[in-house]
């Protein structure tokens, strides 16, 4: 890790902020603390955050205004807290331009993988290019991807489900289209690691994801092969906001 | 019916009694106009007069020199003479009265000779046609017209009058798949609404029962998560591997029931819209979900089928429903297996398949109730709420589908989700 990370933790529940600040301390992050949106506004301008985790479920000014709040002050990545079940809160909040979401009740490492991808995806993308505004809609080849709801949609209509590891590729496959990703690249932006010799998890999740795209395994289209170990989208890419 | 059948026949004998003391008045009116005429007539016009009398059927009269009626012809039963009013002829004013009156039968036919008073004989023949009622077409016709009606009628009046008891069954039967069935009509006769408010106003105290306990329930699972989150956080902190591994394990139980209570009270299927939805993509998404988390070995699922089957759904839920029968199959059966067989007229049954002891035949309804599991999974080690299968039938049927479960006589058990095309 280059620079140590700070992040600001937005819960009203006292033991779960306190326990999350030392676990997420322990993994070599600067933490700060706010118990409601108002605390958060105060500490907004003292500090550069990396990284904003967000209950939705606050007292008085909720989560959803917070990060819409927060939104009009930056880019700031932010990873939300849902209640299960709650949907629509999840949806609202991944369109405001949320980067991620994690169920309550949260299982302590699958929260640090999620926040360890948004990090890595903001921090790799930064240098490049401003972070765009959240697409509504991703189109590709008639398909439809709409990343609040990680839904796809085939060209007639119908809802395709996807597993967690096929939409995952997928999003990193529509945001680079027609550029040659390897196993390794592909390995590190989903996973945070190299691909080892005897890694298949990439082959894989694309042969799967190429069945659901109707891509003909032995002569693909979409999702094409290329000699030497990697793939690429090979389809324009049209985002919708 | 037999009712009906009862009144046609007491129609139809009347209608021959009818039919022979109408003939038979216009047979002896005839036979008595006819013998007026012949007395009343110049001897010499008689025949032509008689040739030219227009008689009606089973009347024939002709002038002779001699009687028809000759000695042993038997005589004609008492019956006939008065049906025919034989007596009036002969017992008439004086002036009318015959010479001689002989009367006798001659196979069917009753003859009557009478004695002009030159000497001469009008002898008439009366035959009784005799009635048909069931051969006369109108009456064919009639009968037919009349049964069919009467039927109609008959089968009009039961279903009137059996079906609000019909519609009380079926909605008692609605109740008990559904609390929020929607009530009976309260109209219709007295008894009728009668029987219709009492039956709604318990459907309604079901209701609200129903809906106090899951809401407990939701509220009880809801505030649960909270603490489940700081102990999992906590868990974190406890340097002992070993004892760390099994507080994440027990919490992860926890966590999943306080999941299926929630899904479970929730029915979150409700508020999800019905889309298109590719069911074979579904199935091996749920499958390769098991095989991600760790639940199965890749070689333990399996998907045959169509590449691809459009049905119309509501996703998260019809997901959720497969997911509890995958996770079944592999808990209990140790593999999983999807097949999908598109029936004819658009049904399509998905079947989930496992290689596992099976459920005791008794038992394969019960298991759909909540909270309820086999003996020998509570004693196991096998965490689990006994919701799965409540959910996944409430799914189903919300989607005008079902499921059932069905031993294979292979061993292992099935799974057979139905759902309309
Ligand atoms: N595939 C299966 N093979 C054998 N028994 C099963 C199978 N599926 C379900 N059962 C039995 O039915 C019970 C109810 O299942 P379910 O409603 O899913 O609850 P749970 O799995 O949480 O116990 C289980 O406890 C188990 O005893
Ligand atoms: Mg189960």
């Amino acid at each position: 890790m280059e620079q140590t990370q700070h992040i600001l933790i937005v819960d009203d529940d006292r033991e779960i902020r306190d326990l999350l600040g030392r676990f997420l301390e322990r993994q070599g992050f600067r933490v700060s603390l706010a118990r409601d949106a108002r605390e958060a506004r105060r500490l907004w301008p003292l500090g550069h955050y990396h990284l904003i985790v967000l209950d939705l479920m606050l007292p008085g000014e909720t989560g959803l205004d917070l990060a819409r709040w927060l939104r009009g002050q930056s880019n700031v990545p932010i990873v939300m807290l849902t209640a299960m079940g709650e949907e629509t809160d999840r949806i609202v909040g991944l369109e405001l331009g949320a980067d991620d979401y994690v169920p309550k009740p949260f299982n302590p490492r699958e929260l640090l993988a999620r926040i360890r991808a948004v990090l890595r995806r903001a921090g790799g993308e930064g240098g490049e290019r401003a972070r765009e505004p959240p697409a509504r809609l991703i189109r590709f080849a008639g398909w439809t991807l709409e990343p609040a709801r990680r839904r796809l949609t085939d060209p007639q209509g119908a809802e395709v489900p996807l597993t967690g590891g096929e939409y995952e590729l997928l999003n990193v496959l529509v945001e680079r289209p027609n550029r040659v990703l390897t196993r390794d690249m592909l390995m590190d932006l989903l996973h945070g690691r190299q691909a080892g010799p005897f890694d298949r998890a990439i082959d894989v999740a694309v042969s799967r994801l190429r069945r659901k795209l109707e891509d003909d395994g032995r002569n693909p289209s979409l999702i094409k092969t290329v000699r030497g170990g990697g793939y690429v989208l090979a389809a324009t890419v049209e985002r919708v906001s | 019916m037999l009712v009906q059948a009862a009144g046609l026949t007491i129609h139809a004998l009347d209608r021959v009694d009818l039919q022979r003391i109408a003939q038979a008045r216009e047979v002896s009116a005839r036979a008595f106009g006819i013998w007026r005429t012949m007395l009343l007539a110049p001897p010499d016009r008689r025949r032509p007069l008689l040739e030219e009398a227009d008689l009606p059927p089973g009347l024939a009269a002709t002038l002779d020199r001699e009687p028809a009626v000759v000695p042993g012809l038997p005589p004609p039963p008492p019956h006939l003479l008065r049906l025919f009013r034989v007596e009036a002829l002969m017992g008439g004013p004086p002036r009318f009265r015959p010479r001689d009156t002989l009367t006798g039968m001659r196979g069917d036919r009753m003859l009557v000779s009478l004695r002009l008073p030159d000497g001469d004989w009008l002898n008439l023949a009366i035959r009784l046609t005799p009635p048909r009622p069931w051969h006369s077409e109108t009456f064919l016709a009639a009968f037919a017209l009349m049964t069919v009606a009467a039927m109609g009628l008959i089968l009009w009046a039961t279903r009137r009058l059996t079906r609000p008891v019909r519609q009380l069954a079926e909605a008692a039967d609605r109740l008990g798949r559904d609390v929020n069935a929607p009530p009976l009509p309260e109209d219709g006769p007295r008894e009728v609404a009668t029987a219709a408010h009492a039956f709604n106003t318990m459907a309604g105290r079901i209701r609200r029962f129903v809906q106090d306990r899951t809401q407990m329930l939701a509220a009880i699972s809801h505030d649960l998560r909270t603490p489940i989150t700081r102990m999992r956080l906590r868990a974190e902190f406890v340097e002992d591997e070993e004892l760390r591994a099994k507080m994440l394990a027990d919490l992860a139980e926890m966590e999943a029931m306080v999941n299926a209570s929630l899904a479970f009270a929730r029915e979150e299927s409700a508020s999800e819209p019905t889309v298109p939805l590719d069911l074979a993509a579904l199935a091996r998404t749920v499958l390769d979900e098991a095989v991600d988390s760790g639940e199965a070995g890749a070689e333990a699922v399996s998907y045959a089928g169509p590449e691809r089957l459009t049905v119309r759904a509501r996703p998260v839920a019809l997901k959720r429903a497969l997911a509890n029968l995958v996770q079944n199959a592999l808990r209990y059966g140790g593999v999983a297996r999807i097949r999908i067989e598109p029936q004819p007229g658009g049904v399509v049954r998905l079947i989930v398949e496992d290689d596992g002891p099976g459920i005791p035949a008794e038992a394969l309804e019960t298991v759909f109730q909540p909270f309820r599991r086999l003996e020998d999974s509570r004693n196991r080690e096998t965490g689990g709420t006994g919701l799965g299968l409540a959910i996944a039938r409430n799914i189903l049927r919300a989607h005008g589908g079902d499921v059932a479960l069905e031993n294979r006589p292979g061993g292992g058990l099935s799974a057979v989700v139905t759902l309309p095309g």
